[in-house]
Order: C-alpha cells, then sequence, then structure tokens
C-alpha cells in the first residue's frame, strides 16, 4: 500500500473522531517528514496494521456494512456442516438484532427498516413476539425508552456452543475481518464453550428466550430450596388414614357413620391385602382399579413431604369440613381410561361483554365479570332443571344466597367502575373476591348479595385475583408488575411480589399455600415463596405471554398455559419443563387439575376443552431419570363446544369437570 | 419507510390547525408516531386478553390509552366495522367515512329492541369422557375425525392417522370405452360393431372399474327401456359378455344385475311391436340366469334360492299374463332337472288344467293368446320332458316291476303320489327338497352325495348301455356323459364301503325308481304322446 495513503486514512480516521489535536501533530510529523523518509512511524510497514487502519478508516456510519456483514455471516452459517449448523444459527439471532439496533442508534431509519424486514423471516418462528416489539423501535429515543430494548443492549446473551463450533466462528470472523461482527458478537454475546460434540438442536430452550441479565439470577434463584409438599394434617391425609375413600369406592356402599370404627379397622386389614396383592392387581388395567393402584403406587414410591403452614390458617368449621370430607369420599377416580364428565355453562347474550367466568369449588355458583363493570352471579342449583349442583347433590352449602331479585335469575353485583378482569369464589362458596380495570378488588358475599370490602392498593388495572385453597387470603396481580397478597380484613397489601418484568397476567396459590406462582407478559412464571415475599423459582420458556395456572394436587407440578396455546408442564422443585403440550391453536384461558392430579384439563379460546394424561409424564420422569430418555405428554379427549370459548374449567372435589364460556357467533 | 408515511403527519397537522409544520418535522414525527401508535396497540392487545377475547375492539383501545393516562378516543364505541375510504390524490390515506345524521331522523326512528339480558344454560359437553350428540354440542362430523385421532393416539403414541374417504378415480381411455360401449348398445344402429364390443368386453382385461358403471348402466336401461326390446336385447348381451369375461369379478354387483335380468325373463311386457320375439329374449335370458347360477350358486347361497322363489312365485299366479309364466318356466327349467322336477312337475297338473281352455281353439277365440298359450304349453312340456329324460338316463334297466303293474289303477296312484313323496322326503337318504335346490342345479354341480342312489350302479354298468337322446333339445347330454365317466372313476373308489349299505341303497333305488315310474306314466297320461320323444327306447321299453 502506498504510505501516503496510509497517512491519508490515518488522517481522516482522527478527524472523524474528533482527534484534531493529534491530527494537526500528525499533519505536522508528516510536513517535517517530506524530506527524508527516516522517520517514516512503523505501521507503513506492518501489513496487518494498514489493514486495520483501513477498515477503521472507511466511512464508520455505513449502514450497508451491516447489511453486508449480516449477510455474510447467515450465508456461511447456512452452509455451515449440518451437525454444528444449529448451534451457529443460535448466534444469528443476537447478531440481528443487535445489527438492527446499531443501525437504529445511529439514526439510519430507513436501512434499519430494510435490514430488518429482509431478514426477520428467519427469526420469525421462534422470536415472533419480540420482533414485534422491536419493529416499532424507530429512533434512537425509542431504545433509551423501551425497556425491552434496553436489557437487550445492557445485558450479554448466553450461548452455549460446543469448541468446534467455537472455533469455526472464530475462524471465519477472523478470515474475512469483518470486524463489525466480530465486534458485536463480542459485545453481547457470552460464549459457554465446552467440549465434546455439539447438543442435540432440541435442547435448545434457553436460546430460545433473550432475557437479558436475568437468566443467572434465574439459575442463581432456582437454587434455592422450596417445599413443595402438602400440609400436615390435611384432609386429604386424615382420609387416608381412615382409608374410607379407597373402601368406600370398591365397594360402593354409602357412608354409615355408626359403623365408622369397625369400617375403618376393616380397611386396614384390607390395604394391608392390597398391598400384598399389588403386582397382581399392576396387570388388571380395568377403569378404577388402574386409577386406585397407580395412586397407590406413587404413594408408595415416593411419599410427598408434609410441610408445616407458614401462614396463620383460617380454622375451618366442622360443618365445611365435614361436607368437603364426604365429597372426597365419594370422589370418582380417573385416570386415561377413566374420563370425566363435563358439566357446560354456557354464557348467552353477553354481546361481547363477558370478560372472565368463574365456577365454585362445588359447581353451584357461576359468576361472570363484565366490561360494563358488573358482576353477575348465577345459581345453577336454582336455574333450570335444578342444574348439575343438583345432579351432584352438592348443593347443600349454598342453598340460601340468592333471593328472587325482580325478573332476573341472577344476582348483580354493582360497585366497580372500570371492566371487570377477574372473580373468584372462596371455597366454601360464601364470598366473590373481584378484580377490575378500577385498580380496586372487591369482597362480595353471596349471602348478603353486598360489597363488603373494596381493597385498594394496586395503582393500574388488576388483571387477576385468587382466593386461597383455605380461604381467607388472597393473592392479586396487576399491570403494575406486581402481585400481592392480602387477607380479608385488611385493607391493605401483606406482601407486594416485584420483580416481573411486565404485566403479571394470571396468579395462583400452591396447595399448601406458602407459595404462589405468577405468570407474566414477560413469558416466565415466577414462584414466590408467601413468607418472606422472595421469588424461588423462575420458569423460562414460554414464548408468549402466560394466560392460565394450575398447581398439581400433589403440590410437585405446575401447568401453564399461554398465548399461543402451548401448555408447560413444570417440576417446581427443579424448574425445568418436563414437556411443552401442543395442542391449542389459541389462548389457553384455564387449566385445571384432577383432585388427584392424574388429569389435566385445559380450555382455550379455540373453543376446545382438552383433556391430558398426566400421570404418563410422571412416570416418564422418573424412567427419564434413568434412561434420559423424554416423551410426550398425551393428548387424551379434546371436547369441541359449539363455537364457545371457554374462559374458566374447575374440577370439583368429586372430579366432576366444569367449564365456563360466552357463546359468541363465529365470525363471518 | 415506516408503516406511518408523513403524508398523514402532515394531514393530521392540518386537521388540527396545524398549517406552517415543515417537511422534516413531518418525517421526524413519523417515525415517533409508529412507535407510540405499536406502544398504544402492545397494550391494547394485552385488554384484549384479559377480557378473553380473541378480536381487537375500540374498547381495548381506549383501555390502553386509559392505561397510559391518556385520553380515550371517542366515538368509536358502537362496534360496527368502521368503513376506510382513500384519500383522493394521496396513495396511502384513509379517513374513516363519517355520515352525517340528521337528528330529526334518529329522534323520529323507534326505539331498538332491548337487547337481551345476559343468561348462563348448562348442558353436558361429555359424559363419562363421551360427547352426547345433543344440540348444544358441535356437531358430530366435527367431532368425529379427532375422535378417530385419539383412538389412533390411544395405541401408538402421537401417530396421527386420517383416513380420507377415497376417491374414484377413472382413467379417460376407460371413460371413452364406457361411453362407446353404452352409445353402441342403445343405438342399435350397427350390429356389427356391437359385436366387436361384446366380444371385447367378453374378454378385455382393466376393465373391472367400469363394472360398477355397467351394472348402474344396465339397470337404468332396462327400467326405462322396457318397450324397446332390441335395447333389452343388446343390454343381456352385455350382461353375458361381461359374465363371460374371465378378468372381471362381478360377484359384488349381482345383487344389481339380478333384478334387471329377472326383469327381462318375467316381465309382462317385453318390446312394443308384434314382430318382436320376446320368446326369443326370454329363453336367452333363461340361459343367462342359469349360467350365474351355476357360477355362483355355491358363493352365494341365497341367490339360486331367492330366484327360484321368484320365479315360483310367477309361474304359480294365475293372474299373471302367460308371457311372464313362459319366462318363469324357463327360467326354471334352465336352472336345472331337480328344480323342475320339485317346483314344476309336482304344479303341473292343476296348471295344465287352467291352461286347457286356452289351448283350446274354439273355446279362446284371440288368436294371439291361443298362440301363447301354446308357446306355454311348449315350454312346460319340454322342461317336463327334458326332467324325465335325465331321471331316466341315469337309471339303468334294472329288472323292474313289469309295466302292467305300474299301469293298473292310474287313478290311485296319481291320488297317492303327495303322500308317497312325503314318505321318501321323510326317509333318512333323501335330502329335504330345498336343500337339493340349493346343491343341485344342473348335472355340472351334482356332488356325489346327492347321486348316492344311482352311483353304485354305475360301478356294475359300462356306460356304452347308456342310449344317447338324439333330440336336439339336449345340447349337454355328451358333457354329461363325460362327466358322467369321470365320476365313474370316483364312485368306484367308494363302491367299497358303500357294498356294506348296499341293501338300504337299493332299497331307496327301489322307492327312486318307483317315481320315476309313476312320474312318467303321470305325464305320458298329461301330456299324451308328446313326451316319446324325450324318453330314451330302452328305458320306454321297460316303463311303458
Amino acid at each position: 500500500m502506498d504510505p501516503e495513503q496510509v497517512d491519508e486514512f490515518v488522517m481522516g480516521y482522527l478527524k472523524k473522531k474528533g482527534f484534531n489535536n493529534a491530527a494537526k501533530q500528525l499533519q505536522e510529523a508528516l510536513h517535517h517528514n517530506n524530506g527524508g523518509t527516516f522517520n517514516s512511524t512503523d505501521y507503513h510497514n506492518d501489513p496487518e496494521l494498514t489493514k486495520l487502519i483501513r477498515s477503521f478508516s472507511q466511512s464508520e456510519n455505513d449502514p450497508t456494512r451491516y447489511r453486508d456483514g449480516y449477510s455474510k455471516l447467515r450465508s456461511w452459517a447456512y452452509n455451515s456442516l449440518d451437525l454444528y449448523k444449529h448451534e451457529l444459527l443460535r448466534v444469528m439471532y443476537p447478531v440481528f438484532i443487535h445489527c438492527y439496533m446499531d443501525l437504529v442508534g445511529k439514526g439510519h431509519t430507513q436501512e434499519a427498516r430494510a435490514f430488518f424486514n429482509s431478514f426477520r423471516k428467519d427469526h420469525e418462528m421462534i422470536h415472533l413476539r419480540d420482533l414485534q416489539k422491536l419493529e416499532g423501535v424507530l429512533v434512537p429515543s425509542h431504545l433509551e425508552e423501551m425497556e425491552f430494548a434496553r436489557s437487550l443492549r445492557q445485558s450479554k446473551v448466553n450461548i452455549k456452543i460446543c469448541q468446534y463450533s467455537y472455533d469455526l466462528l472464530l475462524q471465519y470472523l477472523h478470515r474475512t475481518e469483518s470486524t463489525l461482527m466480530l465486534g458485536i458478537i463480542n459485545e453481547h454475546i457470552n460464549f459457554q464453550v465446552y467440549s465434546g460434540q455439539p447438543n442435540s438442536s432440541s435442547d435448545d430452550i434457553d436460546a430460545v428466550t433473550i432475557v437479558g441479565s436475568f437468566q443467572e439470577t434465574a439459575d442463581h434463584i432456582n437454587q434455592k430450596e422450596i417445599q413443595w409438599g402438602l400440609l400436615e394434617d390435611s384432609l386429604e391425609d386424615r382420609l387416608e388414614k381412615t382409608g374410607s375413600l379407597l373402601s368406600d369406592s370398591e365397594k360402593g356402599q354409602g357412608e354409615s357413620k355408626d359403623g365408622d370404627v369397625d369400617d375403618s379397622k376393616k380397611r386396614s386389614n384390607e390395604i394391608g391385602k392390597q398391598g400384598s396383592s399389588l403386582k397382581k392387581l399392576k396387570k388388571d388395567k380395568a377403569g378404577n382399579a388402574t386409577a386406585k393402584v397407580a395412586r397407590q403406587e406413587t404413594s408408595i414410591v415416593s411419599p410427598a413431604p408434609r410441610v408445616k403452614p407458614e401462614l396463620a390458617l383460617p380454622v375451618m368449621s366442622t360443618d365445611v369440613e365435614e361436607s368437603i370430607l364426604e365429597d372426597l369420599r365419594n370422589r370418582v377416580q380417573l385416570s386415561s381410561v377413566a374420563m370425566p364428565s363435563v358439566s357446560f355453562y354456557t354464557f348467552v347474550n353477553t354481546h361481547n361483554g363477558l370478560n372472565c367466568a368463574s365456577i365454585s369449588h362445588d359447581g353451584s355458583l357461576v359468576a361472570g365479570g363484565f366490561s360494563d363493570s358488573s358482576i353477575k352471579v348465577w345459581d345453577m342449583a336454582k336455574i333450570g332443571q335444578a342444574g348439575s349442583g343438583a345432579l351432584q347433590g352438592e348443593s347443600d352449602t349454598n342453598d340460601q344466597n340468592v333471593g328472587p331479585n325482580g325478573r332476573r335469575n341472577y344476582t348483580l353485583l354493582l360497585g366497580h367502575s372500570g371492566p371487570v378482569y377477574s372473580a373468584t369464589f372462596s371455597p366454601p362458596g360464601d364470598f366473590v373476591l373481584s378484580s377490575s380495570a378500577d385498580t380496586t378488588i372487591r369482597l362480595w358475599s353471596t349471602q348478603l348479595n353486598a360489597n363488603l370490602v373494596c381493597y385498594k392498593g394496586h395503582n393500574y388495572p388488576v388483571w387477576d385475583v385468587q382466593f386461597s385453597p383455605f380461604g381467607h387470603y388472597f393473592a392479586s396481580c396487576s399491570h403494575d408488575r406486581t402481585a400481592r397478597i392480602w387477607s380479608m380484613d385488611r385493607v391493605q397489601p401483606l406482601r407486594i411480589m416485584a420483580g416481573h418484568l411486565s404485566d403479571v397476567d394470571c396468579v395462583q396459590w400452591h396447595p399448601n399455600c406458602n407459595y404462589i406462582a405468577t405468570g407474566s407478559s414477560d413469558k416466565t412464571v415466577r414462584l414466590w415463596d408467601v413468607q418472606t415475599g422472595e421469588c424461588v423459582r423462575i420458569f423460562i420458556g414460554h414464548r408468549s405471554m402466560v394466560l392460565s395456572l394450575a398447581m398439581s394436587p400433589d403440590g410437585r407440578y405446575m401447568a401453564s398455559g399461554d398465548e399461543d396455546g402451548t401448555i408447560m408442564m413444570w417440576d417446581l422443585s427443579t424448574a425445568r419443563c418436563i414437556t411443552p403440550l401442543m395442542g391449542h391453536n389459541s389462548c389457553v384461558w384455564s387449566l385445571s387439575y384432577s383432585g388427584e392430579g392424574s388429569l389435566l384439563a385445559s380450555g382455550s379460546a379455540d373453543c376446545t376443552v382438552k383433556l391430558w394424561d398426566v400421570t404418563s409424564s410422571t412416570k416418564l420422569t422418573k424412567a427419564e431419570e434413568k434412561n434420559g430418555n423424554t416423551n410426550r405428554l398425551r393428548s387424551l379427549r379434546t371436547f369441541p363446544t359449539k363455537s364457545t370459548p371457554v374462559h374458566a374449567l374447575r374440577f370439583s372435589r368429586r372430579n366432576l369437570l366444569f367449564a365456563a364460556g360466552a357463546l359468541s357467533k363465529p365470525a363471518s | 419507510m415506516g408503516i406511518v408515511p408523513k403524508e398523514t403527519i402532515e394531514v393530521t397537522a392540518q386537521s388540527i390547525g396545524i398549517t406552517n409544520l415543515s417537511p422534516e418535522a413531518a418525517l421526524m414525527l413519523a417515525p415517533d408516531v409508529e412507535y407510540r401508535v405499536r406502544e398504544i396497540m402492545q397494550e391494547a392487545i394485552k385488554c384484549m386478553r384479559h377480557s378473553k377475547r380473541t378480536t381487537l375492539t375500540a374498547s381495548d383501545v381506549d383501555g390502553a390509552l386509559n392505561l397510559r393516562s391518556l385520553e380515550p378516543s371517542y366515538g368509536f364505541a358502537s362496534g360496527g366495522p368502521f368503513r376506510f375510504r382513500k384519500a383522493i390524490g394521496h396513495q396511502d390515506l384513509f379517513y374513516t367515512d363519517d355520515r352525517e345524521v340528521d337528528f330529526k331522523d334518529v329522534i323520529e326512528s323507534p326505539l331498538p329492541k332491548a337487547p337481551l339480558d345476559a343468561g348462563v344454560v348448562c348442558h353436558w359437553l361429555a359424559i363419562e369422557g363421551v360427547q352426547p350428540a345433543i344440540p348444544e354440542n358441535a356437531t358430530l362430523e366435527v367431532i368425529r375425525a379427532p375422535a378417530d385421532n385419539k383412538i389412533y393416539e390411544h395405541k401408538d403414541g402421537p401417530l396421527i392417522d386420517v383416513r380420507l374417504p377415497v376417491k374414484h378415480v377413472l382413467s379417460r381411455e376407460l371413460q371413452l370405452y364406457f361411453q362407446k360401449i353404452a352409445e353402441l348398445t342403445v343405438s342399435k344402429s350397427s350390429p356389427a360393431l356391437f359385436k366387436k364390443a361384446l366380444v371385447s368386453l367378453a374378454s378385455d382385461s382393466g376393465l373391472h372399474p367400469l363394472v360398477p358403471y355397467f351394472t348402474n348402466f344396465i339397470a337404468d336401461e332396462v327400467s326405462r327401456g322396457l318397450n324397446d326390446f332390441l335395447l333389452l336385447f343388446n343390454l343381456m348381451h352385455v350382461v353375458r359378455s361381461l359374465l363371460q369375461n374371465p378378468h372381471i369379478h362381478i360377484e359384488p354387483y349381482l345383487h344389481q344385475l339380478m333384478p334387471s335380468i329377472v326383469t327381462c325373463l318375467v316381465s309382462r311386457k317385453l318390446g312394443n311391436r308384434f314382430a318382436d320375439n320376446h320368446w326369443e329374449l326370454r329363453d336367452f335370458t333363461a340361459n343367462l340366469v342359469s349360467l350365474i347360477c351355476k357360477r355362483f350358486g355355491n358363493t352365494c347361497i341365497t341367490l339360486q334360492s331367492r330366484l327360484t322363489k321368484t320365479l315360483v312365485n310367477a309361474f304359480l299366479d294365475p293372474k299373471k299374463a302367460l308371457t311372464q309364466h313362459y319366462g318363469a318356466i324357463q327360467g326354471l327349467s334352465a336352472l336345472g332337472h331337480t328344480v323342475v322336477r320339485l317346483l314344476i312337475l309336482s304344479n303341473l297338473e292343476p296348471y295344465l288344467s287352467l291352461l286347457e281352455p286356452e289351448l283350446d281353439a274354439e273355446k279362446q277365440k284371440n288368436q294371439m293368446k291361443s298362440y301363447e298359450a301354446w308357446r306355454v304349453y311348449g315350454a312346460l312340456l319340454r322342461a317336463a320332458g327334458l326332467c324325465i329324460h335325465d331321471r331316466l338316463k341315469v337309471f339303468p334297466n334294472l329288472p323292474s316291476p313289469s309295466p302292467s303293474f305300474l299301469h293298473k289303477g292310474k287313478g290311485k296312484i296319481i291320488n297317492a303320489e303327495p303322500r308317497k313323496r312325503k314318505l321318501s322326503a321323510d326317509s333318512s337318504e333323501n335330502q329335504p327338497p330345498h336343500k337339493r335346490l340349493i346343491t343341485t342345479d344342473g348335472p355340472d354341480v351334482l356332488r356325489p352325495q346327492d347321486r348316492t342312489g344311482p352311483a353304485p350302479m354305475h360301478v356294475d354298468k359300462p356306460i356304452g348301455n347308456y342310449n344317447l337322446p338324439q333330440n336336439s333339445a339336449q345340447p349337454s347330454s355328451s358333457e354329461q356323459a363325460s362327466d358322467g365317466e369321470s365320476r365313474n372313476g370316483k364312485e368306484k373308489e367308494r363302491g367299497k364301503s358303500r357294498a356294506i349299505s348296499m341293501k338300504a341303497i337299493l332299497g331307496q333305488i327301489w322307492k327312486d325308481d318307483l317315481d320315476s315310474g309313476r312320474l312318467l306314466v303321470k305325464l305320458q297320461q298329461l301330456y299324451g304322446d308328446r313326451i316319446l320323444p324325450f324318453i330314451p327306447s330302452t328305458e320306454m321299453s321297460v316303463f311303458l
């Protein structure tokens, strides 16, 4: 290269960078050296250096460099060896979004847009939601303003990559002198290089979400210990001790209270027999027997740990306890061969105004929250042919609630001043909680048909509210990115859980009341310790906002449903996704586990109720520990409704499945 | 270029009274406007999700604006879809089409109906995992496909196998072939070509896909063209060709073909012209029927019994026309001698007495009727004659009771006939008549066990003893002979074992012989000498 040319480049570079003094000095030095070459700087002789200087001197602001660099890298990655391809392609997405943001940051709006549109397709499948967000970023100020973009800019992405792929990548970048790409990769990607063969491409859940800096924190948080076991001395325990569940369902006899003591003796004997004849029974694959055996097996194999409640739980009245015990005794055992019955409550004439629906634990009461701020409660035991509440014979506790209110056959609860987004019944069905866009939560009595308390604390619309499994406490979550724990007797929240990066969309209690789970628009689910208010688990894997949550009755698993129709089943202790359940093609509004946790029901905006076999998965995870293969959970049944999106689902204590939804005219 | 062009900014600025907006400012504002709009939309989508909807409404946007503490948009809450209009002169500029409404119209218009109040209805979506077919549930078609999937999934994991109904694809060549054949059959214009077509039908392989179409075509044309004699004849020819084709598996379509064939056999009127020789058609069809019975009698057990039932009904119904009787008789006689003996000969006497007045030229003035009656008489005579010939032929000349024994007391024997028949039916050796009907439909299909009676005699007698009839009405006699010969060999092997029961069999033969003798006598009585040509001379000498 001509030394003078090099000097020129150096001059241009210094000027551009604003090093005016240096430029002047250089100029002077050049003038001095015009005569002789003795003082020639060594950069003239070093070809590597000259090249580097040249690349710097190329107009730094040239936006086409990004496009060129990226497209070259892209074609190289796509043409790489199949074995390493998926790892290399994983690098492309962070490079892509940072190229785009660099372009935007330098003010090349047009070029940024063109760049974005030409390569958008590559990433749409996995990162569609993120792309939709980023698409709106057009001006440098937006980068500062938008939280998502900011977190992307400030944090590094972790990518696991095998040694050989890493070497390949670096070799390529050095050989082609694509310093720009190299810079972006160095700045924004944190490679975790491991030796050996590349991982299979399916194991890329970590790579799916770019969650910014909290990947590490998530890993850190997920180390914490949680006690997912059920409470000591729960009703189920008591029932199991007496063994009445087994013998009742086996003999099919009604409960006789006077002969209880004798019965329990007999039952204990029977249990002993059953234990010995367990192997024989295992082969028996018919109906109830299977379910029972399976249940026994699990309880034998891994006795669920028992934990103490961290909250002062309300004392249950004996009447309520009796009725719950009776329900549990009469519970139908469900399994993949014994399917539940589904009773469907269809809301008609809602004029698209129904925002939420809720069903009481016994199915006799149905509440609807409407966009006109009203809440309407129907007593199904009194409507029509006595509804299914009467069929079930569970309505004894709720006989006296809805008085004749004019010509209406429902109770109208007015008080909110904005659309009602959620409603929940207390376990005995005597209270209703509702949350609304007016930032308040209201407590209603179904006996008095009146508003009792208004809880103010959230600053933005309250998306969801849920009673705890024992009543008295409840959890709410809001657009203000917090979830809060309340008790009925205080108007101030007891705990505030902050940490989600976007709206908290749904909340659910753990069966032992020590934890709550929250699903958010930041595509994560978190588990919080109620006592300390700390986040104890972060579940990363959803690709869109989480809309529904359910906890398995044994407290070990959690299911979450998202906007795309994916349901994920999580192991609480490891924070790992057992398997995604694919099947729905629209929002999963509601999830519910059956009483003994063998089935999961999901209700979706695609007008179906689906039943999933989740016992197989829990067994498989045990097998998985041994031979390390994952198997999919099975979809057992799909019940299509007549153009009725399914808003709410609930398994009653006797394992009858209730579903509710608003009839909507199919879009024409 | 963003979604929001700078022209939009300019127009918006104008609409709120800013006239001096510089183009640069508009250019700067446009991306920011787009960003804000996207931001609002993102929030609006959240509101939509929490309202459990999948369509975005104006109220969601209002909710999102509310979240940002912004003024909501007014005037869009009515819910109806917006009508956008393109601004003239601008490429991508749209505005909502707001009509001006006259207050007077609004006030004077009648109040709209009050919307129905919300309610809840309850139904069973599923009972123990099964969806009941009630109007509240989605229609069955919707359910079925996924239900099937579930069954498959149950068995072998996520494998899904949906089978769609198979479409029957007919190649262009076959379609043309079918059209041509149908045309030839209907047009009757070129008999030579039609003959060639028949040959092709009877021999070409690969016609099988057309069989259902031909079956349909034949059924349609027969029901439509009962007056068209030539068409019917052509159709029957087509049927015969199809039956002859060794590459066609016609059995599944027989049940569709049979009605048409039987129609051509026993229909009251076939063709409308006097010149139409419908007798010929009936004879031809009778042959067809026998062909079908011979070929498929074994596989379709009910075929022959149903056919005979139909024919016998036609034969015994005095209200039916003589032409129909003729067809039925021809059909029955084509089915074999056993059928004739059991069904025709047993009813012969009363039938002939019915036919008598028609035959008498003096009583029956209508020449046509008389002719028909004679035709029927002829058919009956032929059937009976063939039957008796066959019968006598298998009986060798054994020392048998003298004819005088038979001749004495004719009347008594005739009266006693039905009773005796019953007796012989009761005997264990003799199979019940209905079973014979099925299994014995002609010499070809006769099974050895049916011949228990005459079999031992064959052992003793050389075949040369058979006096083959010279009558042209017995075309299959030579076949029968050779057939009998082959059977002879088989019988020889069995001869030994049978020797033990020879005595019992001899008794049976005696009875059978007696039966035949009586039959012959009866026939002779009824027909007079007309039956004699059918009877081989040796036997004649024995019996008469």
